[in-house]
C-alpha cells in the first residue's frame, strides 16, 4: 500500500461515516418533538431541567441511563412514585426514605420541587425504545393480579419494608403479614401507625384515596 | 530537543502531573462512598461533587498533557520555533486558573450539571478562548514550515475537531433528549474521534523518533488507522442513541459501526509492535517504548474488548446505566489516554532536561503497579456491574437493594484504587527526579 492509498482510506472512511451520521442526525432531530412529546414541554418542565442541572443531580443519578451510578435511574421514576410522595421526598429525603445510603437534603424551595416533579414526569413519557427493560423475572410471572401492589410500589413502602427478601429493614418484613394481621388491623396501621406503636417512625397513609387504601389492604392481606 | 521553544512543554507536563495526582485522590474519595454507606463528607463533598471533580481533573490534565505534547512535537515536525512561547505560557496559566475555578466552584455548589461538562457557562467561554489561543499559536507555527507532514496534518485536524465539538456542549437545551444528543457529540466524538487523532499523531511521532523506521511507513499507517477510527467512530456514536429518545435505526447503525471499532485499535497494536521490531536505530531510552507498547495493549483491551462486550443493543439493553459502563470508562481512559500522555512525558522530558533515563527503574515500577491495579479495579467494577444487571434488570430488585450485594466488589475496587494511587505517586516522584540525574544514577 502506498501513502496516497492510505490517504484515500482516510478521506473516504471519514466522508462515508460522516454522511451517514449527519443524515440520520437530521432525521433523529426532526423526530424528536414527536418521540419526546415536546408539546408537553412547558416552562415548568424546562425550569425543572435547569433545577436538575443546577444541583448536579446527574452526577449521582443516571437519567436515560447516563450519569452517576450512585443512586437510582430516574428515567421512568414517575411510573413508580406518586407526585406527592416525590415532593415529600425531595423536601427531606432521609425522613421519607431512611436508607443507609443517603441523599443529602438540598433545601429545595417548593417551586424548585414542583418544577423537578414536572420535569421528571415529562421525562417519564419519552419514548426510550422500552428502556429500562421490564425485568425478565417479572415478565415471566405475568401481570400482577393485585392492583394494591402498584400502590405499594408507588408509595415507596419497600424503602422500609421487605417483601420476599427485597426492600429495606427499617420496618418489619411484610412477606407474610396477611397471615399475622387482620385486614382491619392493617388499615388502622396504615391510617394511624402510632395507634398501635406510639414510637413508630412510620408516616400515616390516611391521605390515600379510599380505592387505593382498599387495594393496598387487600394486597397486604393476601401475603400469607 | 532541537528548538529552544519546545521547552514550554515542560511546564505543561508539570501541571498535568500534579493534576493527575489530585484526580486519583478524588477517585479514592468517590470510591469510598460506595464501600461505606455512612458518608462523613456528605455535606461538604457529596458523591456528585467528588465525581465531577474526579472526572473534570481527568479531562483537564489529559488536555494539558496533549497541549504540552503538541508544543513539543510541532517545532520538530515543522522545523521551526513556536510562533509565540509567551502566548503558550499565558494559555497554560489561563487554563489552569479556569480548572481551579471550576473545582472550587463545584465545592461551593456551582455547577452546570451535565456530566463531564459541569463547568458553568462563563468558564466554558473561557475554555473556548484558551482553545482559540492554542489553535492560533499552533497554526501560526505550522504556517512557518516549509514542509507539511502527515503527522502535523492529523494533529491539527484532531485539535480543530476537538475545539469545534466542544461548542455542542456549551448551550442549554430545553429538551433533555436533544441536549443529550448533542452532549454525545462532545463526549463520544472527542474520545472516539478527535482525541484518537491527537493521540495517533503523538504516538506516530514518538515511534518514528524512537525506532527510526521510514517516515512513509509510519505516516501511511497513521492515515489508515485514523481513517478507520473515524469511519467506525463517527457513525459508531449511534451506540449512545439506543435509549435516549432517538429512533430504533440506531440499533443497526450503532451496533454495526461500533462492533468494528476494535479493528483500528488492533491495527495500532500491530503497527506499534512492527515499528519496534523493524527499528533502524538502537533504542537508548526504552522507557517511553514500554509505556507506548503498554498503552497499545491496554487501549485495545479497555476501549476495544471492554467496549465491544456491551456495545450491541441486545446486551446494552441490560447493562446500560450500570457499573459495567464505569468499568469500561476507567479501562479505556487509562489505556488510551493516560498511558499515551505518560508515554509522551517520558519521551519528551528527558530530551527537554538533557538527562538520560538510565537507571529509571522506578518508572517501570509505576507502570506495572498502575496497569496491574487498574486491571483488578475494572475487573471488580465489571463484576459489580454484571451482578447489578442481573439483580436489577433480570430479577427486578430495586436499585438500593442491589447495592448491598455489590459491596464486596466495591471493596476490591477501592483496594485496587489504592494500588493505582500508589503507582501514580511513584510516577510523580519519578517525574520530578528526572531533572536530577546525579541522584538517580548514584
Amino acid at each position: 500500500m502506498t501513502l496516497s492509498q492510505g490517504r484515500a482510506i482516510f478521506i473516504w472512511g471519514t466522508v462515508i461515516s460522516a454522511v451517514i451520521f449527519l443524515g440520520l442526525t437530521y432525521d433523529s432531530i426532526s423526530k424528536m418533538p414527536e418521540r419526546t412529546h415536546e408539546e408537553k414541554l412547558s416552562d415548568e418542565v424546562a425550569n425543572g431541567k435547569w433545577t436538575w442541572q443546577r444541583y448536579n443531580c446527574n452526577d449521582c443519578h443516571t437519567i436515560l441511563g447516563i450519569g452517576g451510578y450512585y443512586a437510582p435511574d430516574l428515567t421512568k421514576v414517575m411510573s413508580r412514585r406518586d407526585p406527592e410522595w416525590t415532593r415529600q421526598f425531595l423536601k427531606d429525603p432521609h425522613k421519607v426514605w431512611p436508607a443507609k445510603r443517603r441523599m443529602p437534603n438540598l433545601h429545595l424551595k417548593d417551586e424548585e420541587i414542583g418544577n423537578l416533579v414536572a420535569f421528571l414526569s415529562w421525562v417519564n413519557g419519552i419514548d426510550t425504545n422500552n428502556w429500562p427493560p421490564k425485568p425478565m423475572a417479572v415478565a415471566a410471572a405475568g401481570p400482577s393480579q393485585m392492583p394494591g401492589e402498584a400502590v405499594f410500589k408507588a408509595q415507596g413502602c419497600s424503602a422500609c419494608h421487605k417483601l420476599s427478601g427485597v426492600g429495606g429493614d427499617i420496618g418489619p418484613d411484610l412477606t407474610h403479614v396477611g397471615g399475622k394481621r387482620t385486614p382491619e388491623w392493617i388499615q388502622q396501621q396504615l391510617e394511624n401507625p402510632k395507634s398501635h406503636f406510639p414510637d413508630s417512625p412510620m408516616p400515616s397513609f390516611a391521605k390515600l384515596s379510599p380505592k387505593d387504601m382498599k387495594d393496598l389492604v387487600d394486597f397486604l392481606s393476601s401475603l400469607q | 530537543m532541537k528548538y529552544e521553544t519546545q521547552k514550554i512543554a515542560y511546564q505543561y507536563f508539570v501541571a498535568a502531573t500534579l493534576l493527575f495526582g489530585l484526580q486519583v485522590i478524588f477517585g479514592l474519595i468517590t470510591g469510598a462512598k460506595y464501600v461505606w454507606d455512612y458518608d462523613p463528607l456528605i455535606n461538604f463533598i457529596p458523591f456528585n461533587t467528588s465525581r465531577a471533580i474526579h472526572m473534570n481533573l481527568l479531562v483537564i490534565w489529559l488536555l494539558i498533557g496533549f497541549m504540552g505534547g503538541t508544543y513539543y512535537l510541532v517545532p520538530e515536525e515543522a522545523e521551526t520555533d513556536i510562533y509565540s512561547p509567551r502566548l503558550a505560557a499565558i494559555q497554560l496559566y489561563c487554563f489552569v486558573a479556569i480548572g481551579v475555578a471550576a473545582i472550587i466552584g463545584y465545592l461551593a455548589g456551582w455547577s452546570w450539571g451535565m456530566p463531564f461538562l459541569e463547568q458553568p457557562t462563563v468558564l466554558k467561554f473561557g475554555i473556548v478562548i484558551v482553545a482559540l489561543i492554542f489553535l492560533f499559536n499552533i497554526f501560526m507555527t505550522m504556517m512557518k514550515t516549509k514542509k507539511w507532514t502527515v503527522i502535523q496534518g492529523v494533529l491539527l485536524g484532531g485539535l480543530v475537531m476537538l475545539a469545534l465539538l466542544f461548542l455542542f456542549g456549551v448551550f442549554f437545551v430545553r429538551n433533555l433528549s436533544t441536549q443529550y444528543y448533542w452532549w454525545w457529540w462532545v463526549i463520544h466524538l472527542w474520545v472516539e474521534g478527535a482525541w484518537e487523532l491527537v493521540a495517533g499523531a503523538i504516538i506516530a511521532f514518538i515511534l518514528l523518533k524512537l525506532t527510526g523506521v521510514d517516515r512513509e511507513l509510519v505516516e501511511k499507517w497513521l492515515y489508515v488507522e485514523v481513517g478507520l477510527v473515524l469511519f467506525t467512530g463517527i457513525a459508531g456514536t449511534g451506540h449512545h442513541y439506543y435509549w435516549i429518545g432517538t429512533p430504533k435505526y440506531w440499533f443497526w447503525v450503532g451496533g454495526i459501526f461500533s462492533a468494528l471499532e476494535p479493528l483500528p485499535i488492533l491495527f495500532m497494536v500491530i503497527d506499534t509492535l512492527r515499528d519496534v521490531r523493524e527499528k533502524r536505530i538502537e533504542i537508548e531510552n526504552r522507557i517511553p517504548l514500554y509505556w507506548a507498547v503498554g498503552s497499545a495493549v491496554m487501549h485495545f483491551l479497555g476501549a476495544g474488548v471492554w467496549g465491544f462486550a456491551h456495545t450491541l443493543p441486545q446486551i446494552n439493553k441490560w447493562t446500560h446505566g450500570t457499573q459495567v459502563t464505569a468499568s469500561h470508562g476507567h479501562f479505556a481512559f487509562f489505556g488510551a489516554y493516560v498511558m499515551i500522555n505518560l508515554t509522551m512525558i517520558y519521551f519528551a522530558v528527558p530530551r527537554i532536561r538533557g538527562v538520560s533515563l538510565k537507571g529509571h527503574g522506578r518508572s517501570l515500577v509505576a507502570l506495572r503497579l498502575m496497569v496491574f491495579s487498574i486491571f483488578f479495579m475494572v475487573l471488580a467494577l465489571g463484576i459489580a456491574g454484571v451482578v447489578q444487571s442481573y439483580l436489577q434488570r433480570i430479577l427486578g430488585m430495586d436499585y438500593l437493594t442491589t447495592q448491598d450485594y455489590m459491596k464486596l466488589w466495591y471493596a476490591v475496587m477501592w483496594v485496587s484504587g489504592w494500588g493505582v494511587v500508589t503507582g501514580v505517586f511513584i510516577y510523580i516522584v519519578d517525574f520530578f527526579s528526572m531533572g536530577k540525574p546525579s541522584k538517580i544514577t548514584a
